[in-house]
């Protein structure tokens, strides 16, 4: 009886042994580190190149627009800031990653008017928030560029 | 890539309501169904066996060591159709690797480990090992091979022996019986502890699993056991399996009141997710759930059942009634595990809508992948018969 | 025969003894690892507690947003991968409540509902919420999504076997499987903009603010002030799940 206890106490023992060398052996190194994860995964994450740039890039070149966007507006004794808030890459999606010079590929946009629908358009969520434009209505024909300059659209 | 989208722009057009944009596709499928059905039966054929052992139902002698080499065969498989609905297979070691002490799934390899390793083979072992001695000296090649190796070299066939086995086999089938409530349980758990889906968030999920595991068990073995003995011209004991049927009844009952109990509760409280999952019921889950696992699974093998424990029909009715119910409840127990699974998916988390499931017959999800997880244990089964067969055994214990 | 045996248990002592030794310091060195584990708090009170704050008063469902982010992250265009999307709350002056994102509301949300029927009508951003006790980072079975130290909920995608888990138990619908990866993908607050200083994506491009991003621990951030200012609310609360995502004008009827 003993022996045959000893025999399966052992082969238990031996298994559960070689379990945990093979565990400690898999385990990937920084496991653990902050928790119960890839220490290293944080670094992974953080590796990632980011595609939109921020406004500051633009600015630093493009300053003149930079600062009419920036302008603001009276009207009825009240001031408004229209696009001012708009980032550049609201409109400008980036076409190539923060780390390439964007010249090689600039965020050249179409403006038509389902852009600026967008925002715009009639829609009863938006009360309130923003200038509704009845887009079935208003100067069909035209492009809204054609009046309004997007970098800030009530000068000219 | 395309082949991972392809077939989620019909689903789209099927959405009905609103549902959040990345629950269009049903992340779990006919996998993960299959995977508490397996191991539900391993649970179930294992409390059967351990009926005879430990509560001494000595009439259910005949399906013993055929509800141990089942439980045995299904546990096999148990876990592969985990690792086949997985996108990276090949990494599912590191469930074993890294288990994150609080996720469920993590600590059921280990639950599955312990089963298979500690519970399993060991009672199999004992239960077996006197016989692997003698039969490892009139056999030959490979059988001679095996018997010679999985005795350890433990050669002793005395009767002193014999009675050691038979004690630490008693004891470990004392400890199997948690353990087989733990396997299944925890399976359970698996789902009862999400609480982002009220179609599985319940304390008695795990109790629910448990009844229904042993529910389809039972019914797995005495199916196997009329099926075998068919195959091999043997008279059906009918005192085994009329009390087989008798457990399978009683137990049938229990499962049915607790998963009535928690339909009740839910349909008494009628908490905020209710209004959907009164929907989802009584629309995308009618068939299988009042169809199948309701109507085939429960009640008409209730019916029979019961009628049976007032009324005992012609030996040969009974037969043919018992295996017919047998499979109603095997059929039944599978859409209790779909309705569970795919139920929980089928509506949104927004509680405003619906998506709906696509089964596919090709892919790692597919319904062919599904059969072959579902043939490969009939056929481990058959192999251990060939291998053990319970019917050549000289050694009989005495407990 | 005798004397085999006595080898025999010779030998069985001595292998006993290495292997106990091995099994011995294998065991202690996993708990050791594990006791340190413990002894660390998962948030590091000297980095910085990322959070973010949604004005739903302002949202106009533009969905610049989610189209940024999906330029920025490289999601899969396709109208079932999202890591933010903008829902659309039109209530019915009959009580019904619609629902409704379009491709997550890129391109524009669009009224789906006659004036004259409408009781009022807003637009939710919703996003990962970067839950302090996340139930996807309880349920992952290999600890391949956690809460980062500076409070960001990230996906170890080298390291993800793909069971789907935590997509099951996120509330919010926030996690999918990329499609090409084949590994869960989320929402990360761009984490990769935040360590340079930049804004997320979806953030920088919102016309209207009605995004505001920052370090909950910096009493004077942009984040802290908007939360002095409105009465925030997060997303189902009743989960527990400590989000970290923070809702100006939420209405009772957005789940």
């Amino acid at each position: 009886m003993g022996k045959l206890i000893f025999r399966l106490v052992l082969s238990f023992l031996v298994f559960v042994g070689v379990f945990m060398l093979i565990q400690d052996y898999l385990t990937p190194e920084s496991f653990g580190k902050y928790g119960h994860y890839r220490a290293n995964s944080l670094d992974d994450n953080k590796k990632i190149i980011p595609q939109f740039k921020g406004e500051d890039a633009c600015a630093s070149c493009h300053e003149d627009i930079y600062e009419k966007k920036s302008e603001t507006v009276s009207f009825d004794d009240d001031e408004y800031i229209l696009h001012s808030n708009l980032k550049c890459e609201t409109c400008h999606s980036p076409k190539i990653d923060a780390r390439t010079e964007c010249k090689i590929k600039p965020p050249k946009l179409e403006s038509t008017r389902k852009m600026c629908g967008q925002c715009h358009s009639i829609n009863a969520s938006r009360k309130n928030k923003i200038k509704m434009i009845d887009m079935s209505d208003h100067n069909t024909e035209k492009n809204c560029v054609e009046c309004h300059n997007p970098h800030n659209p009530w000068i000219e | 890539m395309k082949e991972h989208y392809q077939h989620l722009y019909e689903i789209l057009s099927q959405v009905d309501g609103y549902i959040y944009p990345n629950e269009i596709e049903m992340n779990w499928g006919l996998m993960i169904v299959l995977y508490p059905y397996i191991t539900g039966l391993v649970a179930g054929a294992f409390i059967l066996a351990s009926l005879e052992r430990v509560f001494n139902v000595k009439v259910l002698r005949p399906t013993y060591h055929l509800a141990l080499l089942t439980a045995l065969s299904f546990l096999f498989v148990a876990t592969l159709p985990l690792v086949s609905h997985l996108t990276q297979p090949l990494h599912a070691y590191r469930i074993l690797i890294t288990p994150n002490p609080t996720s469920a799934m993590a600590i059921f390899g280990f639950v599955y480990l312990w089963y298979l390793m500690v519970v399993l083979l060991l009672e199999i072992w004992f239960d077996y090992r006197r016989d692997f001695v003698l039969w490892s000296k009139d056999s030959k090649g490979f059988k001679k091979f095996f018997y010679k190796t999985i005795t350890l070299g433990i050669n002793d066939t005395d009767e002193k022996s014999v009675k050691i086995d038979d004690k630490l086999g008693y004891i470990i089938t004392l400890i199997g019986i948690p353990s087989a409530f733990l396997l299944h349980g925890y399976v359970g758990f698996i789902f009862g502890s999400i609480k982002a889906n009220p179609w599985w968030s319940t304390v008695l999920m795990p109790v629910i699993f448990l009844f229904s595991a042993m529910v389809s068990g039972i019914a797995l073995v005495m199916v196997i056991y009329m099926i075998v003995n068919w195959v091999r011209r043997q008279a059906i004991d009918m005192v085994c399996l009329d009390t087989i049927a008798k457990y399978l009844f009683y137990i049938l009952i229990i499962a049915f009141a607790l998963e009535s109990l928690d339909q009740i509760h839910r349909f008494y409280e009628a908490e905020e997710s209710f209004d959907i999952i009164k929907i989802l019921v009584n629309g995308k889950l009618n068939l299988t759930l009042l169809g199948f696992q309701i109507t085939i699974g429960t009640i008409i093998p209730l019916a029979v059942l019961g009628l049976f424990q007032v009324y005992q029909p012609s030996e040969k009715l009974r037969k043919i009634a018992y295996f017919i119910v047998g499979l109603f409840v095997l059929f039944g127990i599978f859409f209790m595990r779909w309705n569970v699974v795919m139920g929980g998916q089928m509506f949104s988390k927004s509680f405003s809508g619906f998506t709906t499931y696509k089964i596919n017959i090709f892919g790692m999800e597919g319904t062919l992948m599904a059969t072959a997880w579902l043939v490969l244990p009939i056929l481990i089964l058959m192999f251990l018969l060939w291998l053990m067969p319970p019917w050549k055994k000289s050694t009989e214990y005495l407990h | 025969m005798d004397r085999i045996n006595k080898n025999r248990r010779k030998f069985f002592q001595t292998s006993a003894a290495l292997v106990g030794g091995t099994v011995f310091y294998s065991l202690i060195k996993p708990f050791e690892a594990k006791a340190v584990e413990a002894n660390q708090t998962e948030l590091d009170p000297e980095l910085p507690l990322w959070g973010m704050g949604v004005d739903i008063e302002k949202c106009i469902g533009c969905g610049k947003c989610a189209e940024a982010c999906k330029v920025e992250n490289k999601v899969p265009a396709e109208p079932f991968y999202f890591r933010t999307w903008v829902e659309q709350y039109t209530i019915k002056k009959d009580g019904e409540v619609k629902i409704e994102s379009p491709n997550g509301a890129i391109g524009g949300l669009e009224q789906s509902v006659e004036n004259e029927d409408i009781f009022k009508s807003f637009n939710v951003p919703k996003l990962c919420n970067h839950c302090t006790k996340a139930p996807c980072v309880q349920a992952c079975p290999v600890g391949a999504t956690y809460v980062s130290p500076d409070g960001v909920v990230l996906v170890d995608e080298s390291y993800c076997i793909g069971c789907r888990y935590c997509i099951q138990a996120c509330p919010y619908g926030a996690r999918y499987i990329h499609p090409e990866k084949q590994v869960v993908d989320k929402c990360t607050f761009c984490y990769h903009r935040i360590n340079e200083g930049l804004l997320p994506a979806c953030v920088e491009v919102c016309p209207t603010e009605a995004r505001i991003f920052g370090d909950l621990r910096d009493k004077s951030s942009k984040l802290v002030k908007f939360m002095q200012k409105n009465p925030t609310q997060v997303l189902k609360p009743h989960l527990n799940t400590h989000s970290r995502v923070f809702y100006n004008g939420l209405s009772s009827e957005v789940k």
